[in-house]
């Protein structure tokens, strides 16, 4: 090999390792974009003072006040409520209508249900809330108020945000248990059917054990998203009532305060619980699909 | 009942679709029709409509006035859909080219914050970005730096990077999807055919992943146009979206036909765009992005 | 014990369609209680769906299906004395092998002693004893395909059906399952109706072939009678390996003799009964039915069928060598000849030989059949 090969080689090695190098320092400042916001922001919920971009100590203070603001403790438990109630009617109506389409290839009416079915995804939820409101004000369901207490505080929750969240979510919850439908195999209904099985326990053997991680999974989304909605809430709850984002959301508009990133810190903490148990139940979906073959 | 449950599949079928379709029948789909029939009415003086047919409505639209504003939220949802485009696309291709353990923990890094309640995710840009005490510019102000605040808050750059931050997972994930499921012989054979590095990008890789960037365009754009919170928080009340003039005819102006109005126009524009997606193949890559 | 006089299973003038599609059309079978009875044909050719029917998985468009003499009309699967054998298993993967078998006795009631007994018992029949805690992803193909059997038979069923169950495996299990297959049926004597593509696998097992094409039954016999006495072109075609030589039909009746492209006489031992002189045809003639001699030696006259022809390939096959013989216009035919007579008995490339069958191994179709 001549001298000026093995410069041009050399050249060539270190072309490659400068690009390989550049391309890793990107990812890491893509992943540094997604995360510095939220770390700062948790940061700062600790600081003792009232700025929330100057540092002056460390303090749990604006938990504390958190923990004290009755309106931020009954909005956080109104989201809770919201959030479970129309979670557990969406997952049982979404997973109707998943089976439904998943294991009915064709009946009449079949497009106009899986467009009406898909339509809540595409449609953004200003649009969403703008149709809701107008209808529960003209429909004069109105925004009544659903009375539960829970630790200690008393909720008023409008039906119309339960209604609201339901219909965003069946959708939802549908796609994640078609999705797991359309991977199961479906003569193992019919082999449990030719085993003297009637549908209904052919539903609860083996059709709903094999489907439950995507039942699971959908759920969970549908819970985050219901826990993450401001928009729909805002427009269909009537004055008075108060979602954590909501709140956060009318806090935001008085001035920025540590408070306001405590809360948020919170919330986040609620997010990462979903994404652990959301986490948990996508492993199980995988053990199940080895299982299937 | 049984023998016809069993003769007529379609029974059994719309007996399990009942309970969710009416929800939907009631909930969704008559909403939307009361906001297309709204659409076409008046309002009268005092906030309520008066069942006139009429397409002032729509004339309205296009008064500059409103006009303006559906351009500009336009605008908005293309720098949107264009920048994740641009920095996600590498984000998406660094991610797919990691081992496997590395890939599936890079996608579950990038699920959390987008599982993070977006109005947090926004607040957060707002301590940031705001003028005078936004952390970038009291920052870059202490180092010395800047004499001046620069201008990040309450213009376009603000709510382009709040909807960026917003959905460019949206975008990251169906093409991380479609670019995971190439076959790495086809890049060998590729290169077996005397292509370069580049030519085996624009000749077979960005052809492959096409329909990853054809969905997560849509799912980026179509949320970015009916934005409301972004332009509402980090907009400063300065720089007003379609969806937050909509806002404003049904809680403030209480002039809802006409509020109806946008929101049709605006459910049209999506509507074109889903079906130029779903056109282009695009849903069986998008639904990586769920 | 069930009346021998009437059939396990009856299909009487059964159609299914779907929307526009005949997928079986009208087909009218009868299976004997205890017959080994084998749905042959192709994909596509409506076979499965006959046994979906009798399973109830699917109902007839018309016509009905009778077991043990009894209509089944809409009857649901778990109300009719049949079980299945998928052609994928369908082992429930959530359950263990113990689990999957008891499902059937479970589901009607059976008292848990006794399913723990005859589980064990099924379990010993099919060879599988120790693997109750198992799950299906944790067995072998072929252990699979035993757990699927013991799930059906442990209902003691009246009418056994089996999709393509071997189809999943490779060639030497298929072959030792076939025979596992076929003891295991005498020895319960249940009637089984088996789906298959697989023309060797229908030959070795059934006791009856019923051979389908698009939605059709073609023919309906004994191995031997379908093999030897194919009564269409289809099935002398689709079962075993066939020589076709076109023909021109010269004389039809109690004799029957055609004349080649390249001007031979054939005599033929049947005909397809539509067939008369002049008309255009195909004769054919088994493989293993044809002796090659060199010009010298061929025999004369007799009951025999005699053509000239060029040798143009020998494949040595271990057991027996094959050869391509080709005739005067554009025409060939395989030979096959056992191994080990001698090398004076291989012929080379290229050789003039004569090729000879006796007249009644062949038979005449039509050539559109």
């Amino acid at each position: 090999m001549t001298a000026s090969a093995a410069k041009v080689a050399r050249q060539h090695r270190t072309r490659h390792w400068l690009r390989r190098g550049l391309f890793v320092a990107y990812g890491f400042l893509g992943y540094a974009f997604f995360y510095l916001p939220i770390v700062i922001l948790v940061i700062f919920s600790f600081n003792d003072s009232r700025s929330v971009s100057k540092w002056s100590g460390f303090t749990l203070r604006w938990y504390e006040a958190m923990l004290q603001d009755h309106q931020i403790m009954v909005a956080l438990w109104n989201s809770v409520f919201v959030a479970v109630v129309s979670t557990l009617i969406a997952t049982v109506l979404g997973t109707l209508a998943a089976l439904a389409l998943e294991r009915y290839r064709r009946f009449p009416a079949r497009l106009f249900a899986d467009i009406t079915l898909y339509l809540p995804i595409i449609i953004p939820d200003i649009a969403m809330a703008i149709m809701l409101l107008a209808f529960f004000k003209l429909s004069g369901i109105g925004f009544q108020t659903w009375k539960v207490s829970i630790a200690g505080l008393r909720l008023a929750v409008p039906y119309s945000v339960i209604i609201g969240h339901v219909a965003f979510n069946i959708s939802f919850v549908a796609v994640v248990v078609r999705a797991r439908l359309a991977q199961m195999d479906r003569t193992l209904d019919e082999a449990a059917q030719d085993l003297y099985a009637t549908p209904w326990r052919t539903f609860w053997r083996v059709t709903l054990p094999l489907m439950m991680p995507g039942v699971l999974g959908g759920a969970l989304l549908a819970f985050t998203l219901s826990l993450d909605d401001f928009v729909i809430t805002f427009f269909t709850s009537g004055a008075g009532f108060n979602t954590l984002p909501v709140r956060v959301f009318g806090m935001i508009r008085k001035g920025v305060t540590p408070k306001i990133n405590a809360v948020s810190s919170l919330m986040l903490g609620f997010s990462l619980l979903l994404v652990t148990l959301a986490l948990l139940a996508a492993r199980g979906n995988e053990d199940r699909k080895i299982q299937m073959f | 009942m049984n023998d016809a449950l069993r003769r007529y599949p379609a029974l059994r079928a719309w007996l399990l679709l009942a309970p969710s379709f009416l929800w939907l029948l009631l909930f969704f789909i008559i909403p939307l029709g009361i906001i297309v029939v709204y659409s076409f009415l008046q309002r009268d003086v005092y906030g309520g409509v008066v069942w006139k047919w009429s397409l002032d409505n729509y004339r309205r639209v296009f008064d500059p006035l409103y006009f303006k504003t559906f351009l500009y939220s336009l605008w908005i949802a293309f720098l949107t859909a264009f920048f994740s485009l641009l920095f996600g696309y590498p984000l998406a291709y660094f991610i797919a080219t990691r081992p496997e353990k590395t890939r599936n923990a890079l996608v579950l890094a990038l699920m959390i914050p987008f599982w993070t309640n977006f109005l947090v995710r926004t607040y957060a840009w707002l301590t940031l970005l705001r003028t005078n005490t936004g952390l970038i510019n009291v920052w870059l102000m202490q180092w010395g730096l800047l004499d001046k605040p620069l201008p990040l808050f309450g213009n376009t750059f603000a709510i382009t990077l709040g909807l960026v931050y917003g959905w460019m997972p949206d975008m990251i994930l169906p093409i991380y999807a479609a670019l995971e499921q190439i076959d790495h012989r086809l890049l060998e054979a590729a290169e077996d055919l005397y292509a370069s590095g580049w030519q085996v990008f624009r000749r077979v890789i960005w052809p492959l992943s096409l329909p990853g960037v054809v969905a997560g365009t849509m799912l980026v754009f179509i949320p970015s146009l009916g934005a409301f919170v972004t332009p509402a928080i980090l907009g400063g009340g300065k720089r007003l979206m379609i969806g937050n003039v909509i806002t404003n005819q049904f809680l403030g102006a209480h002039d809802w036909p006409f509020g109806s109005a946008l929101s049709v126009l605006m459910m049209a524009v999506m509507l074109l765009a889903t079906l130029v997606y779903f056109r282009t193949g695009g849903d069986r890559a998008g639904q990586g992005g769920l | 014990m069930s009346d021998a006089s009437v059939p396990a299973v009856e299909l009487r003038d059964v159609v299914k369609r779907f929307d526009d599609v005949v997928a079986v059309d009208h087909v009218s079978l009868q299976i004997a209680p205890g017959e080994f009875f084998a749905l042959l044909g192709p994909s596509g050719s409506g076979k499965t769906t006959t046994l979906r029917m009798i399973g109830g998985f699917e109902l007839p468009t018309e016509g009905e299906v009778l077991i043990e003499g009894e209509p089944q009309g809409y009857k649901p699967p778990y109300q009719r004395p049949v079980n299945t054998v998928f052609q994928n298993y369908a082992l429930f993967p959530h359950m263990t092998v113990a689990q999957n078998i008891a499902f059937g006795l479970e589901m009607r009631g059976v008292p848990k002693d006794e399913i723990r007994r005859r589980v064990g018992e099924m379990l010993n029949l099919v060879r599988l004893s120790g693997y109750e805690k198992r799950r299906p992803h944790q067995l072998s193909g072929g252990e699979q395909q035993r757990v699927a059997l013991a799930r059906a038979l442990i209902n003691q069923p009246k009418v056994l059906l089996l999709d393509e169950p071997l189809g999943a495996l490779d060639l030497k299990l298929r072959k030792a399952m076939q025979l596992e297959l076929k003891a295991i049926q005498e020895q319960v004597g249940i009637t089984f109706v088996y789906v298959t593509h697989d023309q060797e696998e229908a030959i070795t097992m059934a006791d009856r072939i019923a051979v389908m094409n698009h939605g059709r039954v073609l023919q309906v016999g004994p191995p031997p009678e379908v093999y030897e006495q194919p009564r269409t072109l289809f099935v002398a075609d689709f079962i075993g390996e066939t020589n076709f030589i076109p023909v021109e039909v010269l004389r039809v009746g109690s004799t029957v003799e055609v004349l080649t492209a390249g001007g031979a006489r054939l005599q033929a031992g049947w005909a397809e009964p539509s067939l008369n002189a002049g008309a255009p045809a195909v004769a054919a003639v088994r493989p293993e039915r044809m002796w090659l001699h060199r010009p010298n030696t061929a025999p004369e006259g007799g009951p025999w069928n005699r053509v000239e022809g060029i040798v143009r390939h020998v494949i040595y096959h271990g057991l027996d060598i094959r050869y391509e013989i080709h005739l005067a216009g554009e025409c060939s035919l395989h030979v096959r000849l056992p191994v080990g007579r001698g090398d004076a008995d291989v012929f080379q490339r290229g050789e003039h030989v004569i090729v000879v069958w006796p007249s009644e191994a062949t038979r005449v179709f039509r050539r559109d059949s």
